[in-house]
């Protein structure tokens, strides 16, 4: 940000770089990140960039031109990007896929859409006009991906838009939990229009201009080419665009090959096949393929939950089965989900998080959940919003964290289950993709809720049973108390990142969302970057525990304000997981990448991973000691963010 | 199924029939007596519970409004599967949906219980501009089929406790005894019980 650049540049000069970041006196003999592989010895490498890392740009140049998946999607400041990449990236391996263009013809005209991207990535980056961009939530959670022109208040699309609902503001910026705020809305305001919460924009088809400037289509359709799921616009009337991509699909794999990726312009349509069912992604994020086919993956996987792969039989009796109806009633569980894979860590960390708790808190939920799952529950989950607050499982049961997010996301995105009581099939994928369990599914408060897996559907009354009982033991033990005041308090503040390793002690005992007197102010004004994010110039961090396969985020703070740019940001992790997972190459152990918008930081160790990002300005040997203190504090507070001795993978 | 203790009748009973029909908002309107326009849609089947009082007994329903969609249909099974009472909703301003309350009846009588009370509610009547189903063709259906007959209308809150009500009296006053778990298996199997997938 050009705006920051004096506040910031002044922080190299703040005297703390003396500090040796191998002198950390509580270093144990854990993995430390170390500077050292560093080739420059240069104190303030900012100041000059391009004399330090001419050799590196030309390189990334060059392997731009061959790959663009891992770029950074801001296209207008090619020339002036710096990025430092201690772990080389090669050529991406192009293998199988099928990489060409598209040529003139009736569909490439349909994808032959994102003009406007070197205004819009301007008018992010200046960061003046975030918050005057007319943003229909409701409407189009997605909507900074539609382009719009320079001046987002004459945006003709945003008008368009606006017409279709009333939430035309943009919503506050500043909680962390934007998210969920798109599901409760979608409740509060579900009387106002019924396709708040259900299929969105249903009057769209591919003949409609607004359909084609969407960024990111999703399309689930069948091996006959029948519609089933499409996140704008009718199926039906898409049918002939869905019989398009059937015949792509078909076409190649007559010739005994298979299509993962079509690039056009910049589009890339990524397919998945999943025998009868065929998914495609047409999306002009500049996503790597990897986390488009992720994404992919979950939709499917989100399917399954709703129907089991026994789906499958209705298309081998009949390979025109129409499957649209089956489906019926979930596009909000889609939507939800789609949405979700802009601002849920978890769709792409293939992990989960939990809700703060004290230990004891969270062990007084654990002991009673693990009483009820000794009488015939296979998994019992208390879950906060999208966070867990404990689980267990039945022996020799294990819950994959992608199951409990298509879980969540099912439960959360379907009104009905906040009404009463509720006892329904679900599958899960990842545990059995062939059989449903039933779901016992009760709210406690708005946010929380309880959910029992059996696979007997006799076991209704004793679910109920189990649920009375538990909702005694946590009204008695209070935890219920204990997760509202989590939610209000939150997660870990950059803010609150001792700088001085000595005073580290203190903040063990202290509650991790309780401001800490005399910690966080002095910490940043000698950092010298007035206030915004944490030591130096952190911004943000994720945490992945490998062995717990849960993550913790850091709670969002200036200067990632505004939706879109958390959304940018967690593109840029997802860019960044991918790049490091690399089947080709990988996996990388460190990555340091500075481009303009962020200095981004990726460790991985056979522990955990570490995603945190930067000040673009950030001195890398202070981002690099940084980076040992968050995976410290991490350390610190674990038995408070993780939930610990119940791994499901533990078996 | 039901049981009593005295005049206390614990009573099952089960709402099916189309998608939209208005089976929650009949269930939310007579148990907290609410009613919303835009009714999400159910996922598998939400569990209440309301107690009416008749002249001779109290009558605790447990009520299964189960989901209209599709995909749910072979699961009903576990839903109907020894209810004492049923009420099969259809939409007045749809005629696919009455076309679909007449198989919910054929199979409530070729798999459920034979004592099972079992009422049809045409939903909706308030909406009259609409009609698509004359009552009198229900009421005929209704009475040829052994079923009692209402239009009902959840938003106006019409007829909604009354034919619960006339549930509550005609559920049969001799009981079996009661299942302490609560769950009370069929007298015969269903062929269907085993069927949980989607679609088989």
């Amino acid at each position: 940000m050009p705006s920051d650049s004096n506040s910031t540049s002044s922080n190299y000069s703040s005297g703390r770089d003396d500090e040796n970041p191998n002198s950390d006196p509580n270093s144990k003999p854990e993995p430390q990140l170390e500077p050292e592989p560093e080739p420059e010895p240069e104190p303030e490498p900012n100041k000059n960039p391009h004399l330090i890392d001419q050799s590196l740009d030309a390189l990334e140049n060059q392997l731009a031109s061959i790959s663009m998946s891992s770029r950074s999607p801001t296209v207008t400041f090619e020339g002036e990007e710096e990025d430092d990449v201690e772990s080389r990236e090669q050529p991406k391996s192009m293998n199988g896929s099928f990489s060409e263009e598209i040529e003139a013809g009736g569909d490439a005209d349909s994808l032959e859409v994102g003009r406007h991207f070197e205004s819009d990535s301007k008018a992010e980056s200046s960061g003046v006009n975030g918050e005057n961009i007319s943003f229909t939530w409701l409407d189009a959670p997605e909507v900074d991906e539609v382009e719009r022109p320079l001046s987002p208040g004459s945006s003709g699309y945003a008008g368009e838009m606006g017409s279709t609902s009333g939430g035309d503001e943009i919503v506050d910026d500043d909680e962390d939990d934007s998210d969920i705020r798109g599901v409760e809305n979608d409740g509060v305001l579900g009387s106002n229009n019924q396709s708040v919460s259900g299929k969105r924009h249903a009057d769209e088809d591919d003949a409609s201009v607004s359909w084609r400037k969407r960024k990111k289509h999703f399309f689930i359709l069948s091996h006959s080419g029948k519609p089933i799921y499409s996140r704008y616009g009718d199926e039906y009337k898409l049918a002939g665009f869905s019989a398009t991509l059937q015949a792509i699909i078909s076409f190649v794999e007559n010739g005994g090959d298979r299509v993962n990726l079509v690039r056009a312009g910049k589009h890339q349509v990524v397919f998945l096949v999943k025998g009868p069912i065929y998914l495609v992604c047409i999306s002009c994020t500049e996503e790597p393929y990897e986390s488009l086919k992720g994404q992919l993956e979950l939709l499917y996987g989100q399917m399954i939950l709703i129907l089991t792969k026994s789906v499958n039989r209705c298309f081998e009796k009949n390979p025109k089965f129409d499957m649209t109806s089956l489906l019926g009633g979930t596009d909000a569980v889609f939507s939800s989900l789609i949405h979700s894979l802009s601002w849920n860590p978890a769709t792409f960390l293939h992990a989960y998080s939990c809700l703060p708790l004290a230990y004891a808190t969270r062990q007084a939920a654990a002991s009673i959940l693990q009483d009820v799952a000794g009488s015939g529950v296979l998994f019992a989950l208390l879950m906060c919003k999208h966070k867990v607050i404990s689980l267990v499982s039945a022996q020799k049961a294990s819950l994959h964290p992608d199951d409990i997010l298509l879980l969540s996301n099912f439960i959360m995105s379907s009104e009905s289950f906040r009404t009463s009581e509720s006892f329904s099939p679900i599958c899960l994928p990842r545990y059995n993709p062939m059989a449903f369990l039933y779901a016992y599914v009760h709210y406690f408060d708005i946010d929380t809720y309880v959910v029992l897996l059996t696979t007997s559907s006799d076991a209704f009354y004793h679910l109920k049973d189990c649920r009375i009982r538990i909702e005694i033991v946590l009204s008695n033990s209070n935890v219920l108390s204990e997760v509202q005041r989590s939610l209000v308090d939150g997660g870990m503040r950059i803010e609150d990142l001792l700088v001085e390793p000595t005073s580290r002690a203190g903040a063990v005992s202290s509650h991790l969302g309780q401001p800490r007197p005399g910690a966080g102010t002095p910490g940043r004004t000698a950092d010298g970057s007035i206030g915004i994010g944490g030591p130096a110039g952190l911004w943000h961090f994720v945490y992945r525990s490998i062995y717990l396969d849960q993550y913790v985020s850091s709670e969002f703070s200036p200067p990632i304000n505004s939706l879109r740019q958390q959304k940018r940001l967690y593109r840029a992790y997802q860019r960044l997981y991918a790049s490091m997972h690399e089947k080709a190459i990988g996996p990388h152990k460190t990555q340091f990448r500075r481009d303009e918008n962020y200095v981004l930081l990726c460790w991985v160790t056979q522990d955990f991973e570490l995603f945190a990002a930067f000040d673009p300005l950030a001195d890398k040997a202070l981002a690099i000691k940084v980076c040992n203190r968050v995976c410290q504090w991490v350390k610190d507070v674990e038995n408070e963010i993780f939930l610990l001795g119940a791994s499901p993978f533990s078996w | 199924m039901a049981s009593s203790a005295n005049k206390n009748i614990n009573a099952k009973l089960v709402l099916l029939g189309d998608v939209g029909a208005g089976k929650s908002s009949l269930v939310l309107r007579f148990v907290k007596g609410q009613f919303v326009e835009f009714q999400e849609s159910t996922i598998g089947a939400a569990f209440f519970s309301q107690t009416v009082a008749v002249n001779d007994a109290t009558v605790k329903f447990e009520i299964w409004d189960t989901a209209g969609q599709e995909r749910y249909h072979s699961l009903a099974p576990m839903y109907y599967r020894g209810a004492a009472a049923a009420i099969i909703v259809y939409d007045i301003t749809n005629q696919a949906s009455f076309d679909r309350a007449k198989k919910w009846v054929q199979e409530l009588q070729a798999q459920g219980n034979p004592n099972m009370v079992m009422a049809l509610a045409g939903n909706k009547a308030d909406m009259l501009d609409g009609r698509a189903v004359a009552p009198e063709d229900a009421q005929t259906y209704a009475q040829e089929n052994g079923l009692f007959f209402l239009e009902t209308s959840a938003k106006t809150a019409a007829n909604v406790n009354e034919i619960f009500y006339e549930i509550a009296k005609r559920l049969p006053r001799l009981q079996q005894t009661p299942n302490p778990s609560g769950m009370v298996l069929v007298d015969r199997p269903t062929e269907r019980a085993n069927s949980a997938s989607c679609c088989s």
